[in-house]
């Protein structure tokens, strides 16, 4: 009803693919922990990397809410590809609006997973706390010098280019931090091991290690000194592609815990028709509608230039803890079998968390909505 | 080699359809619908036909509701060049029968000319194979049905066919028309840019008045019933009670 034919259409054609391919390798890509590069591939070529990337640099070019409607789709059948799509968004935004023709060269190797990528903000000490980062560029001739380490960077163990956001001067705080393109088979770099996660496992995160990394003229992104700054700017759409993301999630699990609840059968009927399961699937139903109504709200709202702050962060507050609570009641639907390896709610429970704790914590989600709040009143 | 494509709105195929109240047919309201899947195929073998240098040009074709638009938008999507959209009413619970798709399809194929109409063998929705073969009556045309390969040769279209008990493979005089089966091929996935660029693709409105076409049905729906519900089955201990009741109950040994 919100979508128009285009969006519809992007949102059949996605669904085909990830009922065909996506849907059916999840459980096999978790349990392996694995890259799916064959898929990122195949996806690659059918355009699901780089969504809004403008046609006149070789992507699509669609907008927020078409990116967001494919965030869903691909979640629905397996969150971690999804994230690589939502992080292949984010850095590509990032080059499509700060880039220099030269560096914007490198999108269509982007977008066809060709150059795998990595965005890399999270420190020890530097977490919640970006302006904590002790990763630091010292100008050196006609470029810099790289020390410091990241951790818990998506695709640190796999990816050829890091955007990293390093500090430039040490006493400026916020206003002192610079993003670098950095060449990850570079001398200097390190990786740390795979992470083994609780959910998303297909996806690879891990540590990066920056000792005397040497950084040519054309690796600053943008402007110096404007890199906190910059990464937040895409925040926004970065918190509606992990909101569908966790609508995605909940999806899955209202159809599983449907089909379950329409065979199994117990006291001689259907479970589907004991009420106490009934409203756990009603519940369901409605809180999975309403996180994906907030986030087709803010996405529009990007889309038609609005402040889109306060409904970027309800939208990803709110889906991630919906995800969280309604995978939990789709495992309930299941009884034991919901807690077996295997069975895909128990998958959609443990990749559901995280969603309550990357792209920005739902703690700082809350302090976010409460600031729009406090600061432009309370009327929307 | 200009490849006519007709392609057919379709209740989708993962919808569990429900029959009207009144018992005159399929409820179509508020329905997910799609491209007929053997229409996908049909597509898919005309773009690679163009991809091989064989076809010049490929136009899809659909008679239906305004919504059919949808339905062309997609066959643009996949690789036609250009569509047609013969407009036949509002009412989506209408359908034409056969013969009058087949007498709308010989008058688009006069105006077109194509030198190959590839079609599906069956629109999942009434099942009828019909219209296929009653376009190539129509026309004068070759036909070659139920395609499992297409192979274009010197004029000519080899079509082989999934028969009974096996494989049947004819050689047709162009134009002619072909009707796919299953195995065809495997259509491939939509690129998202594709989307995009379909838009841009000219898609023309022709109304079913001016093509001077007679529609008046043949048929009557007399009924339309669900199909009886399965029943769930049996779980058997031993090899021992299997044979029993293949001998006992069901009779069948
Ligand atoms: C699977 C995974 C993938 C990741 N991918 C990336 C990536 O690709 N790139 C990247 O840069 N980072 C990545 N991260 C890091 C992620 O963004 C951080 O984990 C997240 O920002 C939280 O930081 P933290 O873990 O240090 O928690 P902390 O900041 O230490 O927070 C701990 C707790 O304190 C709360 N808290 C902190 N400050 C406040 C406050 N002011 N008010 C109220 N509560 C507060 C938090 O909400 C949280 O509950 C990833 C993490 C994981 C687990």
């Amino acid at each position: 009803m919100f979508l128009n034919e285009t969006q519809e259409e992007v949102r059949n054609t996605t669904r085909n693919f990830v009922n065909a391919v996506i849907r059916p390798a999840a459980e096999a890509l978790d349990r392996e922990e694995r890259f799916p590069s064959e898929i990122y591939e195949e996806m690659g070529k059918l355009g699901l990397f780089g969504i809004a990337v403008p046609e006149d640099l070789g992507g699509p070019g669609f907008d927020t809410l078409t990116y967001a409607v494919v965030m869903e789709e691909l979640s629905r059948g397996y969150a971690s590809i999804a994230d690589q799509c939502g992080l292949v968004e984010l850095i590509s935004t990032l080059l499509v609006r700060h880039g220099t023709p030269e560096q914007q060269k490198m999108l269509p190797d982007v977008m066809s997973m060709k150059r795998k990528v990595a965005y890399c903000i999270t420190e020890p000490e530097a977490g919640t706390d970006v302006s904590g980062i002790r990763t630091t560029a010292v100008k050196d001739g006609d470029g810099w010098v790289l020390n410091g380490g990241k951790i818990w960077i998506h695709n640190a163990p796999v990816a050829d280019t890091g955007f990293v956001l390093a500090r430039t001067d040490k006493e400026a705080g916020n206003r002192g931090m610079s993003i670098f393109i950095v060449d990850l088979h570079a001398k200097g770099v390190e990786r740390g091991p795979k992470e083994h996660k609780m959910g998303q496992r297909a996806s690879q995160v891990g540590a990066l290690g920056f000792s005397e990394v040497r950084l040519g003229p054309n690796a600053l992104l943008g402007e110096m000194n404007r890199g906190f700054h910059m990464m937040m700017s895409v925040l926004d759409k970065g918190r509606v592609g992990i909101a569908a993301l966790a609508v995605g999630i909940g999806q899955a699990g209202l159809e599983a815990a449907v089909d379950y609840a329409g065979t199994r059968k117990q006291f001689g009927k259907q479970i589907s028709e004991f009420q106490g399961v009934q409203w756990l699937l009603a519940d369901m139903a409605k809180d999975i509608e309403a996180a994906r109504l907030l986030v087709y709200s803010a996405a529009m709202k990007i889309d038609r230039g609005l402040d889109a702050t306060r409904s970027c962060s309800m939208a990803k507050c709110f889906a991630g803890d919906m995800a969280v609570a309604r995978t939990a009641d789709a495992v309930q639907v299941f009884g034991g079998s919901g807690y077996i390896r295997g069975f895909e709610v128990e998958r959609l429970y443990r990749d559901a968390k995280i969603t309550q704790i990357y792209e920005g914590t739902n703690q700082i989600q809350r302090m976010i909505i409460a600031r729009e709040l406090l600061r432009k009143g309370a009327t929307s | 080699m200009k490849i006519l494509v007709p392609v057919k709105r379709v209740v989708d195929y993962n919808v569990r359809v429900r029959v009207r109240p009144d018992g005159s047919g399929v409820d179509l309201n508020h329905v997910k619908m799609s491209m007929n899947p053997f229409d996908e195929i049909a597509l898919e073998e005309a773009v690679r036909l163009r991809e091989k240098g064989i076809a010049t040009e490929i136009v899809a074709v659909s008679i239906g509701v305004p919504q059919a638009k949808d339905t062309l938008r997609t066959a643009l999507a996949m690789g036609a060049d250009r569509a047609i959209l013969v407009k036949s009413g509002d009412d989506v619970s209408q359908d034409l029968e056969p013969l009058s798709v087949a007498r709308i399809l010989a008058k688009v194929v006069a105006t077109e000319k194509p030198e190959l109409v590839i079609a599906g063998k069956q629109a999942i929705d009434n099942d009828m194979n019909a219209t296929g073969q009653m376009l190539a009556a129509l026309l004068g045309w070759g036909q070659g049905t139920f395609a499992s390969a297409v192979r274009i040769d010197e004029g000519s279209a080899l079509v082989t066919r999934e028969i009974d008990g096996g494989l049947q493979t004819i050689r047709l005089k162009l134009p002619a028309v072909v009707t796919t089966d299953l195995r065809l091929n495997e259509p491939r996935y939509v690129a998202l840019p594709a989307i995009m660029k379909a838009k841009k693709k000219p898609l023309e409105e022709l109304a079913l008045a001016d093509l001077g076409v007679d529609t008046r049905p043949h048929l009557t729906v007399v009924s339309a019933t669900e199909p009886r519900q399965r029943q769930a089955g049996v779980k058997i201990q031993s090899v021992d009670e299997l044979l029993s009741k293949l001998k006992n109950e069901a009779g069948v040994i």
